[in-house]
């Protein structure tokens, strides 16, 4: 196998692919990538089992072939390299040698024939998207996924497919993003999946912010077709908690705040976040929201900052990193939050379809 | 009440039992948890039965389970302990996925309506005059500026009717509504009588005049300062926001991203815009596409020159309001010989009252030229033109800048009119190629190229000589090219009166 390939279109590609490696592995040949030069050009794939990313890309290919290399080795070479062009020769003993100006390596890789093949997927139902739009609802919901891993359903992000809609939901218990898109797919494909975790964080690296994608699901499966690159994962077995019973219906009271300024606000003061029960006061009163912290070895912090709230005087404690994470992921300059009383959830919502319901935390008085 | 799980003689006493102990712990759990939360969390669960130590409570959805465990574990163990001592953990038996209870939007939706009226309400609600002229102020609007003050014609009839229709129904109308034209002839003026005008029927409503400059001087304080919020709660909240000199925006492409998010926002609340600038959208220099089509999307109307009639009320009308006593003819006679902008027609009118002041006689309309000699320019008395008058005709011709004309853009129409232009200065006046290729920045080749072009075009198209005649014949006539007295004045803003003090006439009335 020999190819002539530039720096940089090799280096995005290796980026893009060697996330999934796992560093600790028990099968030496996860750690690699798998590299196949036919006429067309390369094609790189990496997988850890659960999770496959393959990506096409161009290069002048003068003899075709295929072999696999330590992904992440390979990738900090190519990043250093002198020279915009790469030569590239493997021999049949997977041995690479890579040329660029005055720099030679040899890199010892393993045969291709016993990289994992993943199974190509029969009977799937079809999507297609906006990446823009799924990439937006991704980061608006991922980072409420639940990392207790006793509750796997819980470690990925729900999606279903009905209705006209596409819906993302994450959870962990104690708080809950969801957002809605339109989404026109054929009669019949209705559907709910819960994609996991690490494949939702390659998605995002993956998607860009424009063009389509085209989202292939089976039960136990799902594939993302998009520039040129292509994403399986299997999915979480199980099913996923009713979330919209823990929904609250309308609320009582709105709060509208700007953004940026509420999330700076509530960063500084939680600097000072009782430490055991980390949570924070929120005391809403007449358009003034006045955030405290008090952590009794430590000291105390309070800033309040302009708000529309006409409602009456409602204290309640949230922990601040709930309250920060929907806040650093939204664009919005403004957002609402809905309360009920001091006991019940609070609910951050935009002009979109999106909310946040987040558990207050219980302080005694 | 005590509960022994070996008591277990009947079954259905048990059950009995179980929903009475249920209906207690269920009890304290809500006085705890609070109502809200309690329906919220914890509605229809019932414990069904008893397992050695662990408590089996049926719950209607698995979402009520994923919740009441992550949030009130510990509240339920403890409760459940202190009605069955021998209790030592709980689990939840999920029955029935039960439908999530519909969200009742409709309550929020009255609400939105409601606010909307009443807001309507305390927008119009009536300030006194001293308040007005503060907000007004406030608002970056200038008192001189008013409908009242403007004198519509035919010039500016459309610009006239869009305007009141803008100022009686913001946002409902044109959106948004573009006034272009050459300087001087009332766009910034219009402006400032929407906000006035709007200002007066919704006392209470956010209107802001600002310069394009000040929006871009502003926005970059606010990037300095990270204060961007506050810039854009400025901007993206108003009612009525009024733009003057938008073609300032041009190549600046920071500016007009955030501009474009204004206007975004603004547009989908309702609220109005107005723009003004010296040139149609399209021509605005760099500015991107979506920008353009936004700023053509509403209705874009065109100021232009007064005719005769209009440029005579315009000046009746300061006359009146500056107490001038020069009388009716004079002003016909001045507008006769000052053609352009209104700045030039006010500099003349000044001027001619200065003298009638300075001398106590009645000034002859056959002393006009020489009085305005240097506005009209030197064309009346020599009949020699400049190579500023043609290049101001062939712009005003073509309808376009002056700097336009000098720059360095090759649209065809800016190109013809170019070329035509360095024909006219090589055929009427003295000027060197070099003069004339380095007035325009160009190298002396252009202009050869140019008079050589317009010469072969006059002999085979009709429309290209009707042109070069026509602009020839104009600055001949001498009744064009006013705007080329601001241009050799080194300060743009110096109108004709402020000249006053040339030596000629401080000789003829020091004495």
């Amino acid at each position: 196998m020999k190819f002539q390939i530039e720096k940089d279109v090799f280096q995005d590609a290796l980026n893009q692919v060697q996330h999934v490696v796992s560093t600790r592995t028990t099968l030496p040949i996860l750690s690699n990538v798998f590299i196949e030069a036919d006429e067309l050009g390369l094609q790189l794939s990496t997988t850890d089992l659960d999770v496959t990313i393959t990506k096409r890309i161009s290069a002048k290919v003068s003899s075709i072939g295929k072999t696999t290399l330590p992904a992440r080795r390979l990738a900090s070479i190519v990043r250093e390299l002198p020279t915009s062009e790469i030569d590239f020769e493997v021999n049949e003993d997977n041995a690479a040698t890579v040329k660029s100006g005055p720099s030679f390596f040899k890199i010892l890789g393993l045969p291709a024939d016993e990289f994992p093949v993943i199974g190509e997927f029969g009977e799937a139902k079809e999507f297609t998207i906006d990446q823009r739009l799924l990439k937006d609802a991704l980061r608006k919901t991922s980072y409420a996924i639940s990392t207790d891993e006793t509750r796997y359903v819980l470690n990925g992000v729900n999606c279903l497919i009905g209705e006209g809609m596409l819906t993302l939901v994450a959870t962990d218990g104690r708080r809950l993003a969801m957002v809605e898109q339109d989404l026109e797919f054929p009669a019949g494909n209705e559907t709910a999946v819960i994609i996991p975790t690490k494949a939702v964080n390659e998605l995002q690296r993956l998607l860009g912010d424009s063009g389509e994608l085209k989202i292939s699901l089976t039960n136990s499966q799902a594939g993302f077709a998009l520039n040129e690159s292509n994403l399986i994962t299997k999915l979480i077995e199980g099913n996923y908690p009713n979330f919209r019973q823990v929904i609250p219906g309308a609320a009582n009271h709105r709060v509208t705040i700007e953004r940026e300024v509420f999330l700076n606000a509530v960063k500084r003061v939680s600097l000072l976040a009782n430490e055991k029960t980390n949570s924070i006061k929120f005391a809403f009163d007449d358009n003034r929201l006045a955030i405290s912290a008090n952590s009794p070895d430590i000291g105390e912090a309070e800033e309040s900052i302009d708000v529309r709230y006409d409602g009456p005087r409602i204290v309640v404690a949230f922990n601040p990193e709930f309250v920060m994470a929907p806040l650093r992921n939204l664009d919005q300059d403004e957002i609402f939050i809905d309360l009920i009383d001091e006991s019940s959830p609070g609910v951050i919502k935009i002009d979109e379809p999106f909310l946040y319901v987040i558990m207050p935390m219980r302080v005694a008085n | 009440m005590q509960f022994s799980p070996e008591s277990e003689s009947q079954e259905p006493s048990e059950k009995q039992n179980l929903k009475t102990l249920w209906r207690s712990i269920s009890s304290d759990l809500r006085a705890e948890l609070g109502d809200s939360t309690f329906e919220l969390f914890l509605p229809n669960f019932t414990l069904t039965q008893l397992e050695d130590s662990v408590a089996v409570i049926q719950v209607p959805g698995s979402g009520y389970a994923l919740w009441a465990e992550t949030n009130f574990k510990e509240s339920i163990l403890l409760t459940l302990q202190k009605y069955i001592p021998s209790c030592e953990g709980f689990r939840f038996d999920i029955t029935v996925e039960e439908p999530a209870p519909a969200v009742k939007e409709t309550k929020l939706q009255k609400k939105k309506n409601k606010a909307a009226k009443l807001k309507e309400r305390i927008l119009t609600e009536k300030i006194s005059d001293e308040k007005l002229l503060e907000r007004g102020r406030a608002a970056g609007l200038v008192e001189l500026f008013t409908f009242e003050n403007f004198v519509p014609g035919q010039n500016s009839d459309l610009a006239w009717a869009a305007s009141q229709a803008v100022a009686n129904e913001p946002g409902k109308t044109y959106q948004p509504l573009f006034f272009h034209s050459a300087c001087g002839l009332g766009k910034t003026h219009l402006l400032h009588g929407i906000g006035w005008a709007s200002l007066r029927k919704r006392p209470r409503s956010r209107v802001l005049f600002v310069t394009a400059e000040q929006f871009s001087n502003e926005y970059i304080d606010a990037i300095q300062n990270n204060a961007l919020v506050a810039f854009r709660k400025k901007y993206r909240e108003a009612d009525l926001l009024l733009i003057d000199d938008v073609q300032f925006f041009g190549r600046k492409e920071g500016l007009q991203q955030e501009f474009f998010h204004t206007f975004n926002r603004l547009s989908d609340l309702g609220r109005q815009i107005v723009l003004a600038s010296d040139c149609p959208a399209g021509e605005i220099r760099a500015l991107e596409d979506r920008l353009v089509s936004r700023f053509q999307w509403g209705l874009s109307a065109e100021i232009h020159r007064p005719e005769l009639e209009t440029s005579a009320a315009i000046l009746r009308r300061k006359r009146d309001d500056w107490n001038m006593l020069v009388s009716d003819e004079l002003i016909n006679a001045i507008v006769e010989r000052v053609q352009g902008n209104v700045r030039i027609l006010e500099g003349a009118l000044i001027r001619v009252a200065m003298v009638k002041t300075m001398t106590d006689e009645e000034v002859d309309p056959s002393r006009l030229d020489e009085i305005l000699s240097d506005i009209i320019g030197g064309s009346v008395s020599s009949g020699l033109v400049g190579l500023e008058e043609i290049k101001q005709a062939v712009a005003e011709h073509f309808d376009i800048e002056l700097n336009v004309l000098n720059g360095k853009r090759r649209t065809k129409r800016v190109a013809e009119a170019r070329h035509i232009a360095m024909f006219l200065i090589r055929e009427m006046t003295d000027l060197s190629l070099m003069d004339v290729a380095a007035s325009f920045g160009k190298d002396h080749g252009t202009v050869i190229h140019a008079v050589k072009k317009v010469k072969a075009e006059c002999s085979t198209s009709n429309s290209t000589k009707g042109t070069v005649e026509l602009i020839r014949r104009r600055l001949v006539r001498g009744g064009s090219s006013l705007e080329s007295q601001r241009a050799r004045q080194s300060s743009p803003r110096k109108s004709g009166g402020e000249s006053l003090d040339s030596t000629r006439y401080r000789e003829k009335y020091s004495g």
